[in-house]
């Protein structure tokens, strides 16, 4: 366990030290300011406050940016380890290939948990705004599920990121590879879920798409199976990236 | 300490380590010496536990690396070749994390990083930013980590690569006071290195351990005859004549020097002919002003071994 501590410990960090890590910062925190802003300017045209919380965590712009960002976040883990031969020493140490794993897994997703730190303010902004009068805002069981689906999704990205980030040493294979997988995943998905030629298709893609779920879960919808879906998937990755650490040494 | 049976190691396109066999002794200091490409740094990698044995057995400690693995590591301090080191990271903070990875109890780690730093000779560059050291002082960091915990055995994968002279001799000195303390295994192709400061050789050719004993043993090995030089005041064609009807002994070579004397080299069963070759002189009324053994050095046994040899 000390030892999980101290890898989680220098994970965390070591994503505060590289300027990777302010670039993402700043992409990420623009495009979720911006559609903030959005969000009051369709508010001012009307627009119910009973859509705000699903403005902010199920709109376009950061089901779309965090595809993005994930990738960012992970191509360094396993791929700069690799380069510098720095795995070498670390799979040298008591350390065991799983705890290497979770503490890179967590470090990242914490790391991802600070980049949603703003939106608490947005969220304690539009509260602080809203007349006493206004029924159903703020929905805290909303507000609650929306941050399940946050985590639950970030949670799945980390984890594929951190698989494609195990197979090579190369930081910009490895961050092209998970961004191809999540955006053209989200993408396809979301088409499909939205597609009106056949019943089949757009079950399957309301299944796994993330938009979709977002959605769902921003209105306060948890759905059991999604969530098992998700813990799964992650749990999965992280298995994978756990067996080609092992394997792949050379 | 090291025990290591028929090991093997397969890459998809060669064979890297080729069924060799060696042990090490506690307390020795043992040299790992081939050409580039030959095995060396694999073999060290699976006696660390961290490529896997195609075939064969590693026993460390007594213990099997393959099935106890965790036991094997806490015994052995290892430095990995290039000396991988995290640039981001300060001189302190990287000790202290490798000491926590190595189960250092938390009570013991400060104590124990401040004694490391001060073995080798880092106690003034604790705040520094890694990445920001020369290559001298990132190796004595490195070395700094495979003794952080203790460990028995010290496996250094060319410790002294990229240092310049002054840091070589630094670290050297280094590693013979380890000795004191730990068993140590260092591969390195600087023969300088390996003749100032390890007990036994082992010579590793194309996977192969092609020579494993201690230096003069191997010269000995290698070089039945040995080889006299004198110098010599006298006529040249006499004395060759006279060297050569003598038992066991022929001359290789006969030259003037711009001075005068004759400087000869010659060929003899064994060095204590040179009792024979003084009585001569003393015999035939010659003056002598040199008479000496050729010293073999590591470098020519070493290409021996490792051209010769490994062929036939």
């Amino acid at each position: 366990m000390s030892v999980f501590l101290s890898l989680f410990k220098k994970e965390f960090r070591t994503s505060f030290l590289s300027p990777i890590a302010y670039v993402v910062m700043f992409f990420f925190w623009v495009l979720s300011g911006g559609n903030f802003i959005w969000l009051l300017q369709q508010m001012t045209s009307g627009k119910s406050l009973m859509f705000a919380t699903q403005g902010i965590f199920g709109g376009m712009v950061l089901t779309f940016a965090v595809p993005f960002v994930v990738p960012l976040i992970t191509m360094r883990l396993f791929a700069e380890e690799r380069k510098l031969g720095t795995l070498e020493a670390l799979l040298t140490t008591s350390v065991r290939v799983p705890e290497l794993v979770l503490a890179k897994f967590a470090g990242a997703l914490v790391f991802y948990a600070v980049l949603w730190l703003p939106v608490l303010v947005y969220l304690f902004t539009l509260v602080r705004l809203c007349p006493q009068e206004v029924v159903g805002f703020p929905d805290g069981g909303a507000i609650w599920s929306a941050f399940v689906g946050v985590f639950l999704i970030g949670a799945l990205y980390i984890a594929v990121g951190l698989c494609m980030s195990a197979m090579t040493s190369n930081q910009i294979v490895a961050a092209i590879a998970s961004f191809a997988l999540l955006f053209g995943s989200t993408l396809v998905l979301t088409f499909m879920a939205s597609s009106s030629q056949s019943s089949s298709v757009q079950v399957l893609g309301q299944y796994y798409s993330s938009y979709v779920h977002m959605l769902d879960f921003s209105r306060g919808i948890l759905d059991s199976r999604i969530i098992v879906m998700y813990l799964c998937n992650s749990a999965w990755f992280l298995f994978v990236t756990t067996r080609l650490i092992e394997a792949k040494r050379v | 300490m090291i025990k290591v049976y028929g090991v093997t190691k397969k890459y998809p396109a060669r064979t890297a380590v080729d069924d060799i066999s060696f042990e090490v002794k506690r307390g020795e200091i043992v040299g790992f010496l081939g050409p580039n490409g030959a095995g060396k740094t694999t073999t060290m990698r699976m006696l660390a536990g961290y490529l896997p044995v195609d075939a064969g057995q590693i026993e460390i400690a007594g213990y099997d690396v393959t099935l106890h693995p965790q036991e094997v590591r806490r015994r052995i301090g290892y430095l990995p070749e290039s000396c991988p080191l995290y640039p981001e990271m300060r001189v302190d903070e990287y000790l202290r994390f490798r000491a926590e990875l190595k189960g250092v109890k938390s009570a013991a780690r400060k104590a124990k990083v401040s004694e490391v730093k001060e073995r080798c000779g880092l106690e003034d560059v604790g705040k520094r930013i890694i990445g920001q050291l020369s290559k001298g002082y990132r190796q004595r960091v490195g070395l700094a980590d495979s003794l952080v915990h203790d460990p028995d055995l010290l496996i250094l994968d060319e410790p002294t690569v990229g240092l310049d002279p002054f840091q070589i001799r630094q670290v050297r000195e280094l590693i013979t006071q380890l000795a004191e303390r730990h068993t140590v295994l260092l591969s390195t192709h600087i023969l300088q290195e390996v003749e100032a400061i390890c007990e036994r050789i082992l010579i590793i050719k194309n996977g192969r351990i092609v020579a494993s004993d201690t230096e003069e043993n191997l010269h000995r090995m290698l070089h039945a005859c040995s080889i006299i030089e004198m110098e010599i005041m006298a006529d040249r064609e006499e004395v060759v004549a006279r060297v050569g009807t003598m038992d066991g002994m022929n001359v290789r070579n006969a030259n003037e020097l711009a001075d005068g004397w004759l400087w000869l080299e010659i060929e003899a069963d064994s060095p204590a002919l040179r009792v024979d070759l003084f009585n001569l002189v003393v015999s035939q009324g010659w003056v002598l002003r040199e008479l000496s053994e050729q010293q073999h050095s590591l470098e020519d046994t070493f290409v021996k071994i490792t051209s010769d040899k490994g062929e036939a």
